[in-house]
C-alpha cells in the first residue's frame, strides 16, 4: 500500500495503459476497425456518397426475416429461462439425490455440442418421417396421419433452447449453490412449498446471475447461421442466412452489411441489460 | 552419440534435399466435398505417378457460386497486390465467377495448348452466362438438374411445368423444392418456371438484357407465389433428397450427380426416378481454369491434359462421378462398358437432355430472378 501511494499518479496510468495496451489493440484491430468499416460500406453509395438505399433494400425484402428473427431469439431466451430455473431449482432443492445426481450428470452434454452437430441432429430427429414422430407413432401417442415436420421455426427453437439452456443452466446452478441455505432452511422449516421457495428465496437471489446467463445466450442465437440454414433457410428465415446468402449468390456486401449493423442493432439491446447488470455489481462490491 | 547425431544431420539434409525437389501443384476447387475428394483421391495420384516429383494439393472453397466467388476474391486480391506469381495453379469454378474472372482478366487462355481442347463441342466451352469465355475454359464435366420421384407414389410423373401446376393442386404437399437460399437445384427450379412461363426462355438465356421484361418476370413469380402454397420448402439440395428417401415428398427437383452419388451409396432408395419436363430445367458445367499468373502454369496445363482425356472422362467424371462428361460424349462412350454408359442415361436419354437441358439465364436476368423471387414470393 505504501509504495502505491508514493507512485506519481501519470507513471500509475501509463503503466496501466501499456498493460491493457495489447487487448486494446485487439478489440480495436479485430473487432472496432471492422464494424467501422461494415458501417462505411453499409452506407456508401455507388458513387461513394452516403445513402440510404442499402438499408431500404434491407427493410424492402427483409423486414419480415428481422421480426422472425427477434421473435425467434426472444421466445427462445424466455424458454432457456424456464428450463434453467426448473433444472437449476431442482438441482438446489430436490430431495432425491440419486435424481439430482443423474440430472447433473445429463443436462451437461449438449454444451460440448457445436451448434452446427445440433442443427444436424435436428434435421433427422425432428423432420416428417423423423426418430420423434416415430416414437410418438410407435407408442400410440399420435396418429401416423396427424405426424408433421418440426422443420420450420419450431426446430430452430428447440435446437436453440436444448443447446443454449444447459450454459444458462450451469451458471444458475453455480448461483444457487453458493447461497447461503439457511434463508431456504428457515423457509422450509416455516412450511413453504419447494416451488415457493425457488421462486420466492432463490430465484430473487441469483436474478443476476439468470439476467447475464440469458443476454449471452441472446447475442449467441442472434449470430447462429448454422442452425437456421440446416433446419429452415427459407422464408422466413433468420438474418444470418441473408447475409450469407447476400454475399455468396450476389456478392452484395453493402445490402449485407446493413443487415449486419441492425442484428447488431438487436444485439444492443441485450448489452443495454447487460452493462446495467454489470454496473450494478460492480456498485456493490 | 556423435556419429548419431551426424547421420541424423545427414538424414535431415538429405530430407530437405529431396523436399526442395518436390513442386506442390495447387488445386482449388468449388462445389461440394465430391469435388475435392475427385481432385485428391482421383486425378492426384494418376497425375502424380505421371509426373516424379509433383505434388498434387486439393482445397475445396464450399459449395454453389459462394465457393467460385470466394476464388475470385482470393485471385483479385493477389491482383490488386501486384503479385508476380499467384499461388493457385488450377482453379475449378462455375460459370457465373468465369464470366467476372475473365472480364477482370485473372484468368489464362489456355484450351489452344492443351490436345483436349479439341474434343469439346458443346456451347458452354464460348459462352457462359452470356459472357464470352471462349479460349479460358475447358468444362470438367456438366450436371443437371431433373425432377426426381417415387414411382410408388407418383404412377405418372407430369411432364411439363403446365402438368406440375396441376399434379400439385391435386397431390397438395408432395412435390418439394428449396428455395433461392438453400442451393441450386432451388434456384434451377425456379429459373425454370420463369423461363416456361414468361414464355421468353430465348431471351433469358441469349440476351441481350433489357429491362423492359421486368414485368413478365414478375408475373411469371406471381404464379409461383400461388403455387408454393401447395408445395414443401425443404432445407437444401441434399434435404430435398432426404425428404425423397424418407417418404416425406413425392417429387423434388435435384441434381443429377448428386442423385446418381447417392443411390450409389445406398443413401437414396432405388426405386426413385427421373425426369426432365418441358420446356426444360438448367443445367451447368464446371470450368477447369488457370488464373493468368499461375506460378506453374505448363504443370497445370499437363494436369488438365489428364483430367479432359477420354479415359479420365469416362472412368471418373462419368463411372465413378456420375456426372455428364465435359467433353464431347461420342469421344468418351468407346472408353465405357455398355452398363455405365446406360446408368447415366436409363431415365434421361441423350435426346432429352439435349432438348429440355438448358443454360441458366444470363447474369443480369439470373439475378432480376433471383431477387425477384425475394420481393415477389417471399414477401
Amino acid at each position: 500500500m505504501a509504495t502505491v501511494a508514493t507512485r506519481r499518479p501519470i507513471a500509475d496510468r501509463a503503466i496501466g495503459l501499456v498493460l491493457i495496451a495489447p487487448a486494446l489493440a485487439v478489440v480495436g484491430l479485430f473487432f472496432v476497425a471492422p464494424l467501422l468499416m461494415s458501417a462505411v460500406v453499409a452506407f456508401r453509395g455507388k458513387e461513394g456518397g452516403f445513402t440510404l438505399e442499402h438499408f431500404a433494400k434491407a427493410f424492402d425484402f427483409y423486414t419480415t426475416d428481422l421480426l422472425f428473427t427477434l421473435w425467434i431469439v426472444v421466445l427462445s431466451t424466455l424458454l432457456i429461462g424456464l428450463v434453467a430455473i426448473a433444472i437449476a431449482g431442482y438441482l438446489t432443492l430436490g430431495g432425491h439425490p440419486r435424481s439430482v445426481a443423474i440430472l447433473r450428470w445429463l443436462y451437461r452434454w449438449p454444451l460440448f455440442i457445436p451448434f452446427v452437430v445440433a442443427g444436424q441432429l435436428m434435421r433427422t430427429f425432428l423432420a416428417k418421417n423423423g426418430m420423434l414422430n416415430h416414437v410418438l407413432i410407435g407408442s400410440g401417442l399420435i396418429e401416423p396421419l396427424s405426424a408433421q415436420s418440426l422443420l420450420d421455426w419450431r426446430g430452430i427453437v428447440v435446437a436453440f433452447v436444448w443447446k443454449q439452456a444447459p450454459f444458462v443452466t450451469l451458471l444458475l446452478a453455480g448461483a444457487m449453490a453458493s447461497l447461503e441455505t439457511q434463508h431456504i432452511e428457515a423457509a422450509r422449516n416455516l412450511g413453504a412449498r419447494r416451488l415457493r421457495v425457488l421462486i420466492d428465496i432463490v430465484l430473487p437471489q441469483v436474478r443476476g446471475t439468470l439476467l447475464v446467463g440469458l443476454v449471452l445466450s441472446f447475442v449467441t442465437m442472434l449470430s447462429v447461421l448454422s442452425v437456421p440454414l440446416m433446419i429452415n433457410p427459407n422464408s422466413p428465415t433468420m438474418m444470418t442466412v441473408d447475409v450469407a446468402y447476400r454475399i455468396s449468390t450476389h456478392g452484395d456486401y453493402p445490402v449485407a452489411n446493413a443487415l449486419c449493423l441492425l442484428s447488431l442493432g438487436l444485439a444492443a439491446i441485450g448489452a443495454v441489460f447487460y452493462l446495467r447488470q454489470a454496473a450494478r455489481s460492480a456498485e456493490a462490491t | 552419440m556423435k556419429p548419431r547425431i551426424f547421420a541424423l544431420l545427414a538424414g535431415l539434409v538429405f530430407a530437405g534435399a529431396i523436399g526442395a525437389q518436390t513442386t506442390t501443384l495447387n488445386v482449388i476447387t468449388a462445389g461440394d466435398q465430391n469435388m475435392v475428394d475427385y481432385v485428391n483421391n482421383y486425378l492426384a495420384p494418376k497425375f502424380e505417378a505421371a509426373n516424379p516429383g509433383v505434388k498434387v494439393r486439393a482445397v475445396g472453397t464450399g459449395p454453389g457460386d459462394a465457393g467460385s466467388q470466394k476464388i475470385y476474391e482470393k485471385l483479385s486480391a493477389q491482383q490488386k497486390a501486384g503479385n508476380n506469381e499467384w499461388d493457385v495453379d488450377v482453379a475449378v469454378i462455375h460459370q457465373l465467377a468465369s464470366a467476372t474472372m475473365v472480364k477482370e482478366k485473372l484468368l489464362m487462355p489456355y484450351r489452344g495448348d492443351v490436345a483436349a481442347g479439341k474434343l469439346v463441342t458443346r456451347d458452354t466451352a464460348k459462352n457462359a452466362l452470356g459472357a464470352d469465355v471462349d479460349g479460358y475454359v475447358l468444362p470438367m464435366f456438366h450436371s443437371q438438374i431433373v425432377f426426381a420421384y417415387n414411382p410408388d407414389l407418383v404412377k405418372s410423373p407430369p411432364k411439363s411445368f403446365a402438368e406440375l401446376n396441376e399434379w400439385v393442386k391435386k397431390n397438395p404437399k408432395q412435390f418439394g423444392y428449396n428455395g433461392v437460399k438453400g442451393g441450386m437445384s432451388g434456384v434451377g427450379f425456379v429459373t425454370g418456371w420463369v423461363s416456361a412461363y414468361s414464355g421468353m426462355a430465348d431471351k433469358l438465356e441469349k440476351g441481350p438484357y433489357d429491362p423492359a421484361t421486368a414485368p413478365a418476370i414478375d408475373k411469371a413469380l406471381s404464379g409461383l407465389k400461388e403455387f408454393n402454397q401447395y408445395v414443401v420448402m425443404t432445407p437444401g439440395n441434399a434435404g430435398t433428397l432426404d425428404m425423397l428417401n424418407r417418404g416425406e415428398i413425392a417429387m423434388g427437383p435435384v441434381w443429377v450427380d448428386m442423385f446418381y452419388t447417392w443411390q450409389a451409396d445406398g443413401r437414396m432408395s432405388p426405386k426413385i426416378k427421373l425426369v426432365l419436363p418441358s420446356p426444360g430445367l438448367p443445367g451447368q458445367p464446371m470450368y477447369y481454369v488457370i488464373p493468368a499468373k499461375a506460378a506453374h502454369a505448363a504443370l497445370a496445363k499437363k494436369f488438365i491434359e489428364l483430367a479432359e482425356s477420354p479415359e479420365v472422362q469416362a472412368d471418373g467424371i462419368v463411372k465413378q462421378f456420375n456426372w455428364y462428361p465435359g467433353i464431347d460424349p461420342q469421344y468418351v462412350q468407346p472408353k465405357l462398358d455398355q452398363a455405365a454408359w446406360n446408368k447415366l442415361f436409363t431415365d434421361i436419354t441423350p435426346a432429352d437432355l439435349s432438348k429440355y437441358g438448358r443454360p441458366f439465364p444470363l447474369s443480369p436476368y439470373f439475378k432480376e430472378i433471383t431477387e425477384g423471387y425475394e420481393r415477389v414470393v417471399l414477401k
